[in-house]
């Protein structure tokens, strides 16, 4: 889960709150903020769960703690002045990334903390909501450096294009010399890592002003207007993949930098025509910093919590959770005037009867977790508080029951388990040389075991890149595992197996299979039939063993394994060289077959 | 008197006058000692004889004390082979002398060390003079590991000797107990009188139960306090108890057992829980994608289409999507299930066995995979407990007491929920416990109610709340295991599987 470093002293001075470090970290975890540790520079390491993006930074945590010690109540959203700048985008912007956004911030004081904080907060976003930068990318920039186009009406405007890998130059970040896309994507440290979000573009993404070239987007800004302590005045761009969330990062940006006193004033988005432009048109004003609505029932709220709750505690619970609620009757076409002005008789609720009592509820801009009415509810219950509620068991009566797989598989479990074996639980991940080279089989042999396995795509580890086929492999690898451990050592598992099979819908044939082993000085073929006897019998199936090969085992000590007629098996003695290649010092007898052949 | 026939024959070779020890008894009777001790202790509890211990210091050379018993000690050697060529009156050069020693590796360290502690002469850049005084045959180390090695009386050695020799690691001196028999005057009457021997039997046999024979015979006496041979029964794997416990408690708790498969199309892993395409978790770091196959050849239509219009659009009036993209090809695609959740998916749709009507109940403990770093507490594959409760009007309370009653079980009391985020749950809450032992607060598990825009799609219109738990996470806190490594997969440790005690 991502986390979050935060100054205590800086959370508090935002907050307006004395509190100690504890009560602090006490009344995160309330928030769902867990404290995870201190960072070297003695911030708090806060670990969260990635839906309140708006606590990326300690702006933005100082704002919720204020509403949960109700020094701030319900919806605020922060002023605007009207846009001077605007941000053109033209035709040739790269197809697979055409959307931007942007906002001007004035009278920002940043001291190193708060700069340290802005840049905390551009990259948790990036991490979270721009998916790593593919979907949406900050781009902040020092205003005063740009100067913008004065052509026409003469207001300032920097203009999103795309450009050739070589078609211009620029002086990066953290870089002295003038490069070009291309070459930044090959030489910059920044550059290679974010190479693969724009390798496969004909064009780059990139932004100009008067000047020329100072950002490309989603990789790298340039140098010329670099953010420092002394930035009195921002320029923040966003570009992306889906407009929506540019706008959100922005307006949790915006609202991170209005809790610190600067003004936000809007910027024009001017669009070319384009389909992609069709539903969010083609003039915007941004920031986008609309709230938007839910309609939440009360029923629906008393059910999910669990208790009764007045209208005016809801009201409170959501103006507590930073929302605001107002009561909306809504006819259900029962009663005819109720209004729920408790002038009829009414519930506990105060509702008229054939109304149903329901609140609109209004959103923040910078929630971008709420969905639907539910998330709501998830507030007031936050609000509230979920450890206040009693528990209860509910009051439904069902019959329980195992599936009849996994009987079965237990009660043959149990059947070995009397027989002597230690019961074995093994990965069903395995590698494509374990599973056969090991033990001398082909998968397009024609023998037990073999088959085509269904196999990891890019395998994190070279022990396990598919899922095997049959069990005794790894009960093999625990044989060789466990050498200095006393013998006999008569093994077994009922596990799970798999191949490739056209015939299922998911192209996979899964399977339980009966594996075991004998690794005993004397250990013989008859040690392993007399035991498959016994359990064929325990399960009332005719077993017959007519002599079979395969590679695993040494010829004429092998069998198949025939139950009620069909072949589903092999037992016999193991081949030496699979034992000597397991680096076993006795003999072992061995079977495996499909517990299917049970049912 | 009649006595069994080894405690007859041990009378009759004990002495009234003269201690004599289990050993020497062994030898006169020709019985095993361990034979002797057993009658010894049956004739003391007779009152026919007294047993006297006391401890015997015993002294044995090693192998390496053998051989120098043998071959002479290194320093001698050393000492004789200088001689031999004049160090006695001038330093020689070392090579030369080692040479005719027949020393070699770790024995030339030796021979030098204990030339010069000895003081048998001087050990100087190279060269190497020997002590015309010095009487080899005299070293009293030698003459001591001599007389041992001829197996001579401890008693009377050379105290400094001995100890300086079991500091070489030339000798084992151990403590041994010695136990010593003299007759009592009951025993000597009982002597007197004649005793006879009782006909004793080592094994009940069948013949003696069918001939009745054994209404005649005495049995021989087992040491019965003795060690006998360590078996190993077999027995079904702790993790797997665990598993079957969990089962029992659940099926107890009115809840039905789901199954389903392990490869499974991310649709049911993941998009039929409202997984946005564009989550993290479903990026290949996270997931185990398969190369081959890769697609499932067939979804339901309709349930495809309603789950992408529920990631599109959202659900209800005022219901919102996500603004990721979603491709139906990129939800074919199958990989090992990240979590059993998929099969409560299957389950909802109705497409495993049928349309569901509430109230439901429903569980599973089966494997999942992820693709996580290897360590004591993590595994590729793990078990998941899943369960969820399908009904009219649940609420949290409902799923709080669901989890109170189930963990109660375990012994895990005091649950707190900390309100927390799933995509596919809302209200969402981390269940935390305290440790039966440690008193830690620990985290055991993940629970939520489904939100409606996976419930809608998959056609369900009442509440379903439901929770998921690591099955290693409670054998651990049941058993206190501390590197779950040792259990689950095939580097396991048998003597592990073997001695865990039970737990039930």
């Amino acid at each position: 889960m991502p986390t979050v470093d935060v100054d205590p002293d800086e959370l508090r001075a935002l907050t307006g709150t004395e509190k100690g470090d504890d009560e602090l970290i006490a009344d995160l975890f309330a928030l769902g903020l867990e404290f995870e540790g201190r960072t070297e520079e003695d911030a708090f390491e806060l670990e969260f769960a990635p839906d309140r993006l708006d606590r990326l930074s300690v702006e933005g945590i100082a704002r919720s703690l204020r509403y949960q010690y109700g020094d701030a109540r319900g919806v605020h959203v922060p002023g605007t002045n009207a846009p001077e700048w605007t941000i053109e985008v033209e035709p040739s912007v790269p197809g697979e990334r055409p959307y931007v956004t942007g906002a001007v911030i004035r009278g920002i004081d940043l001291d190193e903390d708060g700069l340290e904080s802005l840049i905390q907060l551009q990259e948790k976003l990036h991490a979270t909501m721009g998916r790593g930068r593919a979907k949406g990318a900050i781009g902040i920039h020092d205003l005063t450096m740009l100067k913008g186009a004065a052509a026409g009406d003469g207001e300032p405007t920097i203009r999103y294009v795309g450009v050739g890998p070589d078609d211009d130059r620029f002086v990066p970040l953290d870089s002295d010399a003038e490069l070009t896309p291309g070459e930044v994507l090959e030489e910059h440290p920044t550059g290679r890592s974010y190479a693969d979000l724009v390798g496969e573009y004909d064009r780059y993404p990139a932004i100009y002003d008067d000047l020329g070239l100072f950002s490309f987007p989603p990789v790298i800004n340039g140098r010329r207007t670099e953010v420092s302590t002394d930035s009195r005045e921002l320029f923040v761009e966003m570009t992306g993949t889906d407009q929506w969330t540019v706008d959100k990062m922005l307006a949790i940006v915006c609202y991170a930098l209005a809790a610190r006193g600067a003004t936000i004033e809007e910027v024009r988005v001017e669009y070319a025509d384009g389909p992609a432009y069709e539903s969010v048109g083609t003039e915007l004003v941004r920031p986008e910093l609309s709230t938007k609505t839910k309609t939440v029932a009360h029923d629906r709220i008393e059910t999910i919590l669990g208790i009764e709750l007045g209208p005016e505690e809801v009201i409170d619970l959501a103006e507590r959770s930073g929302l605001d609620a107002e009561r909306v009757p809504i006819d259900d076409g029962v009663g005819d005037d109720g209004v729920g002005d408790g002038s009829r008789s009414s519930t506990e609720d105060g509702v008229g009867d054939g109304t149903a009592l329901v609140y609109e509820v209004t959103i923040p801009p910078y929630r971008v977790d709420v969905l639907h009415p539910v998330d709501v509810i998830d507030d007031l219950g936050r609000a509230f508080g979920f450890n206040e509620l009693e528990p209860e068991y509910p009051d439904v009566g069902t019959v329980g029951g195992r599936h009849g797989r996994s009987r079965l598989e237990d009660a043959a479990r149990t059947t070995l388990v009397g027989l002597g074996f230690e019961d074995l639980l093994n990965f069903h991940m395995i590698s494509e040389a374990e599973n056969f080279d090991r033990m001398a089989l082909e998968p397009d042999d024609d023998a037990f075991g073999a088959a085509e396995p269904a196999t990891i795509k890019e395998p994190y580890s070279e022990e396990y890149t598919a899922l095997r086929t049959w069990t005794l492999p790894s009960l093999l690898m625990v044989l060789e595992n466990n050498t200095h451990r006393a013998y006999p050592q008569d093994l077994a598992e009922i596990g799970f197996v798999a191949n490739v099979d056209d015939a299922e819908n998911t192209g996979v044939a899964e399977r339980r299979s009966v594996g075991a082993v004998l690794a005993r000085h004397d250990a013989a073929y008859e040690d392993a039939k007399s035991r498959l006897a016994a359990l064929a019998r325990a399960f009332g199936a005719t077993l017959e063993t007519p002599p079979t090969d395969h590679p695993t085992f040494i010829d004429g000590r092998t069998a198949a394994v025939v139950i009620d007629g069909e072949e589903v098996g092999v037992v016999g003695e193991l081949h030496p060289r699979v034992l000597v290649e397991h680096d076993l010092e006795v003999p072992v007898a061995a079977f495996e077959f499909d517990l299917a052949a049970f049912e | 008197m009649q006595l069994p026939q080894a405690q007859a024959a041990v009378l009759e070779a004990a002495s009234a006058r003269e201690a004599q020890s289990i050993d020497e008894l062994a030898a006169a009777t020709e019985l095993p000692p361990e034979t002797v001790t057993g009658a010894a202790f049956g004739l003391e509890e007779a009152g026919l004889v007294t047993v006297s211990e006391r401890v015997e210091e015993a002294v044995t050379p090693t192998d390496e004390g053998i051989e120098y018993a043998e071959r002479g000690l290194p320093e001698l050697r050393l000492y004789e082979a200088a001689s031999d060529v004049g160090a006695g009156d001038e330093p020689v050069p070392m090579g030369q002398v080692i040479g005719a020693a027949d020393l070699e590796g770790a024995a030339v360290d030796i021979a030098l060390s204990n030339y010069a502690r000895k003081g048998y002469g001087t050990i100087d850049g190279g060269e190497i003079t020997a002590d015309p005084a010095v009487e080899p045959d005299a070293d009293p180390e030698a003459r001591t590991l001599d007389s041992l090695a001829e197996g001579g009386a401890v008693s009377g050695l050379d105290g400094e000797s001995l100890e300086a020799l079991e500091r070489r690691g030339l000798v084992d001196r151990s403590e041994t107990t010695v136990r010593e028999l003299t007759l009592t005057e009951a025993g000597v009457t009982a002597l007197m009188e004649g005793v006879e021997v009782a006909e004793t039997v080592g094994r009940l046999t069948p013949a003696l139960l069918t001939s009745g024979e054994w209404r005649d015979v005495e049995f021989a006496e087992y040491n019965v306090g003795a060690d006998a041979e360590r078996i190993e029964g077999g027995r079904v794997h702790i993790l797997r108890q665990t598993a079957e416990r969990v089962k029992d408690v659940l099926v107890g708790m009115g809840f039905r057992e789901m199954e389903g498969p392990h490869v499974d199309a991310d649709f049911w892993i993941n998009d039929c829980l409202f997984m946005p395409q564009d989550h993290p978790a479903r990026t290949h770091w996270d997931r185990f994608a398969l190369a081959d196959p890769t697609h499932i050849e067939e979804l339901p239509a309709d349930l495809v289409e309603a789950v992408e219009r529920a990631h599109r659009e959202g659900v209800g009036e005022d219901g919102e999507g996500y603004h990721s993209p979603w491709d139906e090809e990129f939800a074919r695609a199958l990989a090992l299930r990240g979590h059993t959740t998929s099969l409560s998916a299957r389950y909802l749709s109705g497409h495993e066995i049928g349309g569901l009507e509430p109230p439901q109940r429903f569980f599973s403990v089966e494997k999942v995979y992820r693709n996580d770093t290897l360590d004591p507490t993590h595994l590729l594959e793990f078990f998941q407990i899943e369960g969820w409760v399908m009904a009219e009007g649940l609420s949290v309370r409902d799923l709080m007491g669901t989890f109170e009653e189930f963990y109660a079980q375990f012994g895990i009391t005091d649950l707190e929920f900390k309100p927390h985020y799933n995509p596919y749950t809302e209200p969402s809450f981390e269940l935390f416990g305290t440790h039966p032992t440690t008193g830690e607060l620990v985290e055991i598990g993940n629970s939520g109610i489904f939100r409606p825009e996976m419930l809608e799609p998959l056609g369900v219109d009442c509440d379903v709340m439901a929770w998921g738990l690591a099955l290693e996470r409670l054998l651990m806190l049941m058993y206190g295991f501390e590197d779950i490594r040792d259990i689950h997969g095939t580097l396991c440790d048998l003597d592990l599987l073997r001695n865990t005690e039970v737990t039930y």
